[in-house]
């Protein structure tokens, strides 16, 4: 998956400015940056919930406003923070609507079978017949990831995944991320504020200042002193954690 | 981990997963094994993914006793479809009760005794039944629709402001033509006038502003309330330079009540709601999606503007159906689709469809049966509904229960 030269403005302010870069297949990529450096932009773009201006988003030898809006989601999937869910819909019931690109809604055995492993993937065999609603956010969170995995999809786009989590349910949000990586394959793109969780768990990082592109690499390049401090402008320093960069700043 | 290590593991699980046993759930090392995508048919379960795998990776491994799991996963799948059993079980109780009422409304004080008497009771009351049950219909299902679209369960169809168009409309035609012109004398061509009228401001309006406001629906929500008060300014000041006479004639027809049933429209509005529904049934088939928010239904490959703009029309002409055979009723849609939510506790579409349809026939019909047998028309059934209607929406907003 390429992106190039993708712009973006909003009232003639370019919040996405120019930007181009690849999306390593098979690999964990994290958008990080501060507020307002369009990482959450390009996300949208790249997941087609947002029109761009220009430039051009290819997936798989076509640029991604050519596909059918329902091959493409058997392709790629995405999943973002505004999931306010007003019916009364059952774990098992809102995994199954993973299924939707490929059976329309008329689940076959198939279906429900991969449907039972996503759920039982993600440990939520006991809160199958639980609604949404009466769920915590960090259990919320892993049923939305199961309907992710249920999709199929060898994308998985994931929007601040780990924002209104504490540290015990982000830490494992991060965890499921690597593993839908290493085990299922799949190729993760996600936006991310904390830095050192990018750091840890995924293998490269796009760090994004004003609408641009500021550093792009495996996350052992990007993480350095200056980098940081000169993306976030703020100091830095970096400690190695088991083989892994991890920052301090304050 | 090494990918490509990691690759290399994934494709060693498969000659293990490849003799087929990951599909059978009771072989206890197969349910372990979460064969996640089955891409190899002849294969039959393709290639498998294992959790032992990468175990190594993430630390810590998460597994479980499969057997229980297994019997867990069998039992609660027979629950599930329990449920779906006892949400037809409802909605056959609900279906025999609004036939009842039906029998009930046709039968009670008939003189059967005397045959020209049935006969002319019959005439009278089969379509007022007919007109109810329409009304019930196009009533339930477009507020039940109109309510996933905006994803809110306390909000009617009404916010769109097509009751006030439809007076508008009215009022224009006396003003402008008479009460004796054509258009409103005739009531399938006043109809036709309605229905054409209400459908190309809905298009116009709301698929315009729709996308002008990026596809908000609470802005669709505020023009509409405005748009409302805008129809009902004018509507009022027509009817105040309107000559006397003629404003008489007028009120008749827009103070339309369930005693006062516009049933020379039946054949046209049945044609109507059919048309509606057969050009939306792709549509309708993407409401549970549509229920997700924007983002999911998109991500789930729904063209999502599309499918809003046309269900808000089918919205529209179908509230255009109701308010042209009995006149605006505010109240009755929230009732409707609100009890049937709480009654189906579902998100499937087809069945809360039908629940708030059922619901509507038998509060229509049930109470048209007893302002007429227990009131004598003293009062009108409207005022039933929106007292009844006001204090269930008042227990909504107190109990904050999300239905």
């Amino acid at each position: 998956m390429f992106i190039k030269n993708l712009t973006k403005k909003y009232d003639g302010k370019a919040v996405v400015d120019s930007v181009s870069f690849e999306i390593p297949k098979g690999k964990v990529l994290s958008l990080i940056g501060p507020n307002g450096a369009g990482k959450s932009t390009v996300m949208g773009i790249i997941s087609r919930l947002i029109a761009r201006d220009t430039g051009l988003v290819e997936f798989d030898g076509n640029d991604i406003t050519k596909w059918k809006s329902r091959e493409l989601s058997k392709r790629l999937a995405i999943l973002t923070q505004s999931n306010n869910i007003q019916m009364k819909l059952t774990v098992r019931e809102l995994v199954a609507f993973g299924r939707f690109p490929y059976s329309g809604g008329r689940l076959t055995e198939e279906d429900e079978e991969i449907i039972g492993q996503a759920i039982a993937y993600m440990e939520l065999e006991e809160f199958q017949d639980r609604f949404i609603d009466e769920l915590s956010g960090g259990q919320r969170q892993r049923a939305c990831i199961a309907m992710v995995i249920a999709q199929d999809t060898e994308y998985v786009l994931l929007d601040e995944p780990t924002n209104n989590l504490d540290i015990y349910h982000a830490t494992n949000m991060m965890k499921i991320v690597r593993r839908l990586c290493d085990e299922l394959g799949k190729t993760v793109v996600l936006v991310l504020h904390e830095i050192n969780y990018a750091a840890f768990y995924s293998d490269y990082i796009c760090a994004f200042v004003d609408g641009k592109v500021a550093k792009f690499g495996p996350v052992k390049e990007v993480m350095t002193r200056e980098n940081l401090s000169q993306i976030y402008k703020v100091d830095f320093q970096i400690q190695e954690i088991q083989g892994k960069p991890l920052s301090i700043y304050y | 981990m090494n990918p490509t290590a990691s690759e290399k593991g994934i494709r060693r699980e498969n000659s293990a997963a490849a003799r087929g046993e990951s599909i059978r759930r009771e072989n206890f090392a197969a349910a372990r094994g979460e064969s996640i995508r089955r891409e190899d048919p002849a294969a039959g379960c393709g290639e498998s993914i294992r959790r032992e795998n990468f175990a190594a990776g993430c630390g810590e491994s998460i597994r479980r006793e499969d057997p229980a799991a297994a019997r867990g996963k069998r039992i609660c799948r027979a629950k599930l479809s329990a449920a779906h059993r006892k949400n037809i079980r409802k909605l056959i109780v609900l279906a025999a009760l609004a036939a009842l009422a039906a029998a009930a409304y046709m039968l009670v004080d008939v003189r059967f005794g005397n045959p020209k008497l049935a006969a002319y009771a019959m005439r009278i009351r089969t379509p007022k039944l007919i007109a109810m049950v329409i009304t019930a219909f196009a009533i339930g299902g477009a507020s039940i629709v109109f309510q996933s679209i905006i994803n809110n369960t306390i909000v009617t169809p009404c916010l769109l402001g097509m009751n006030s168009l439809y007076t508008l409309i009215h009022t224009a035609i006396v003003f402008f033509a008479g009460s004796g012109s054509l258009l409103a004398a005739n009531p399938n061509l006043a109809f036709a006038a309605d229905l054409a009228l209400m459908g190309a401001v809905a298009t116009l309006v709301y698929s315009y502003l729709f996308q002008k406001t990026k596809h908000n629906v609470l802005y669709v929500l505020l023009i509409g309330t405005v748009l409302s008060s805008f129809f009902s300014s004018i509507q009022t000041t027509l009817t105040r330079v309107m000559d006397p006479n003629e404003y008489d004639s007028l009120l008749a027809t827009l103070v339309a009540s369930f005693s006062n049933i516009n049933s020379e429209i039946i054949l046209f509005s049945v044609v109507v709601l059919a048309a509606v529904i057969f050009v939306l049934r792709k549509d309708l088939a993407l409401l549970n999606v549509i229920t997700l928010g924007r983002e999911q239904a998109i991500n789930l490959g729904v063209d999502y503007d599309r499918t809003i703009r046309r269900l808000l029309l089918g919205v529209t002409l179908c509230i255009a159906v109701a308010t042209a055979m009995v006149g605006p009723i505010s109240f009755l849609g929230l009732i409707i689709a609100n009890l049937s939510r709480q009654l189906l506790r579902t998100f499937r579409h087809s069945q809360l469809i039908a629940g708030s349809a059922l619901f509507g026939m038998a509060v229509l019909v049930g109470g048209q049966l007893i302002v007429e047998h227990v009131f004598t028309y003293a009062v009108p059934v409207s005022v039933f509904i929106t007292v009844g209607g006001g204090l269930y929406f008042l227990y909504l907003l107190l109990t904050n229960r999300r239905v």
